[in-house]
């Protein structure tokens, strides 16, 4: 088996588990579908009685918000297990991937399909397309790939990102922390344009935590909205750039880490 | 009485004990505070005579809305179904106390955690760092702590009522989720109330959800005039006796189903 069948065949299994509850199938979709109509519906209230937010208006607003989630719903979907990394750590139940035949990452990663996040997926399609229509948007061949260069882009670097932080427990025992520490900038990233915020906050998301690549970036161009005078208008292209630059970070330090890796188990 | 300060001083300091988390968190509110800081600023550029509010007042409800936003994620409904799903909920009712009691002393010791270790801290900064005004007079600073407790027992029985659903449907992850969004959206904690168009308006208003943070907040901001104080604070209480009872007699057919499950 290669890597990929070995991921597909891990996953099969724990959704197999997952699907004796069906119950908590259906109430875990609904309780997403609820959770992303109520973010939607605050920013339509600010929108429609401001009209826009900072030359956004309410569609644009729509789909800034629902690519961020088709990237991050294609991360949760997949990959979130990553972030349980600090878990296995601590209880020194990570010696179990060392033990395996296989590569320790693809193991991890295959443990959980997080297959309520499907409802994710719908909902970041179903608003792309409501956007698009209502946008008036008429993409051709160029746009549309760069459009889903930046899905995927989307999907990588929220799991660089999260993997990294989750890495960081290797040398602290810890990452929890970090996860709550971001986690602000992931939310205010996801729901509002990043141009509202002001300089110090635009460099940290740009830079530190890159999490504008996964939405605000690439929205400029894909809406038009880029002002080609302003002395940043190329970052709006860099999300594959920055996509690929993270998994050579993240391949890097996951290869120190493991070396590095001391059962914590007795 | 003091049987409930026993069990709220000890939960006080088995939070405590993960005090790395909380400190996080608070180091992460000012975060934000800053965002919804920005958010409103730019929103007051494009529109500056919006619905008679001053950014100030406007800044000083939004900044404060995430300092005490904590205050609210102390409930009793995980606490219930984890220990539904451990089957440790036998050790819960083998005590000789009241669980509605023993419940909203615990949650009560973990709120005042809170307050000092995250809510008062985070007031601080919002003051010192992103406009946080004082409330006005030393009335409207206790009206404010008054009519915040009366916000967080309604929170409580909501919560609790939830909680006791668990223990029929085992499984309440996801439903919790789902309320808990619903209820962030109706209390106003985002978006204030009286940007509320029509409709969505009035079921803001009838809700209960208003009482938990519109009311300490919009008291706290100097929104709310003297008669819509006494209206607000007749409101939380309303709700409060309602979900009381409806806790009282929710628990009580709950608990009898439970004995007639155990074998």
């Amino acid at each position: 088996m290669n890597g990929f069948q070995l991921y597909f065949r891990l996953i099969q299994i724990s959704l197999q588990g997952h699907m004796q509850y069906r119950a908590n199938f259906i109430a875990g979709i609904l309780g997403l579908i609820v959770w992303n109509v109520i973010n939607l519906g605050l920013i339509g209230i600010l929108v429609t009685q401001f009209t826009s937010l900072n030359n956004w208006t309410l569609w644009e607003l729509v789909f800034l918000y629902c690519l961020w989630i088709l990237g991050h719903s294609l991360y949760s979907l997949f990959f979130s297990h990553t972030n349980q990394l600090e878990d296995y750590l601590i209880e020194g139940t990570f010696d179990q991937f060392l033990l395996r035949p296989a590569s320790p990452l693809i193991q991890l990663l295959g443990r959980e399909l997080q297959y309520n996040e499907i409802a994710d997926l719908l909902i970041g399609v179903t608003g792309l397309s409501l956007a698009y229509a209502q946008l008036a948007l008429d993409w051709d061949g160029w746009k549309w790939s760069f459009f889903i260069m930046a899905v995927l882009s989307g999907a990588v670097i929220v799991w660089a990102t999260n993997l990294l932080i989750a890495c960081s427990a290797f040398w602290t025992g810890r990452s929890r922390g970090t996860f709550i520490i971001v986690s602000p900038f992931y939310g205010l990233v996801q729901q509002y344009p990043v141009d509202i915020f002001g300089n110090a906050f635009r460099i940290i998301v740009t830079s530190l935590i890159p999490v504008a690549f996964i939405n605000y970036y690439p929205a400029l161009f894909l809406l038009d909205k880029l002002d080609y005078t302003s002395s940043g208008w190329w970052l709006s292209y860099m999300s594959p750039l920055v996509a690929l630059l993270l998994i050579g970070i993240v391949s890097r330090v996951w290869h120190l880490a493991l070396r590095r890796y001391t059962s914590s188990g007795g | 009485m003091k049987t409930f300060w026993a069990f709220a001083r000890q939960h006080f300091h088995a939070t405590a004990i993960y005090q790395l988390d909380f400190w996080l968190r608070v180091a992460s509110t000012p975060i934000l505070m800053y965002g919804m800081r920005w958010l409103w600023i730019t929103l007051y550029r494009q529109r500056p005579d919006a619905f008679g509010v001053s950014l100030q007042q406007m800044v000083t409800y939004a900044v404060l809305s995430m300092a005490i936003e904590n205050l609210f994620y102390t409930g009793p409904q995980f606490y219930m179904a984890r220990q539904v799903r451990s089957g440790a909920i036998d050790g819960d009712l083998l005590r000789p106390l009241d669980f509605h009691f023993h419940m909203l002393a615990r949650s009560t010791g973990e709120m005042l955690f809170r307050i000092i270790v995250i809510a008062m801290p985070a007031m601080l900064v919002g003051y010192f760092l992103f406009d946080l005004q004082l409330p006005a007079t030393l009335q409207t600073g206790f009206l404010f702590m008054v009519t915040l407790l009366l916000g967080y027992l309604v929170n409580f029985h909501l919560d609790f009522l939830l909680g006791s659903l668990a223990l029929v449907t085992l499984e309440i992850h996801s439903i919790g989720w789902a309320f808990q969004a619903t209820a962030r959206f109706f209390s106003g904690q985002f978006v204030p109330l009286w940007l509320f168009p029509g409709a969505l308006g009035i079921v803001a208003n009838i809700l209960p959800f208003r009482a938990i943070v519109s009311t300490p907040l919009s008291i706290y901001a100097g929104v709310l005039r003297q008669g819509d104080i006494v209206q607000a604070v007749g409101f939380q209480l309303f709700w409060l006796i309602i979900l009381l009872m409806l806790s009282r007699w929710l628990w009580g057919r709950v608990q009898t189903r439970i004995v007639s499950q155990g074998g």
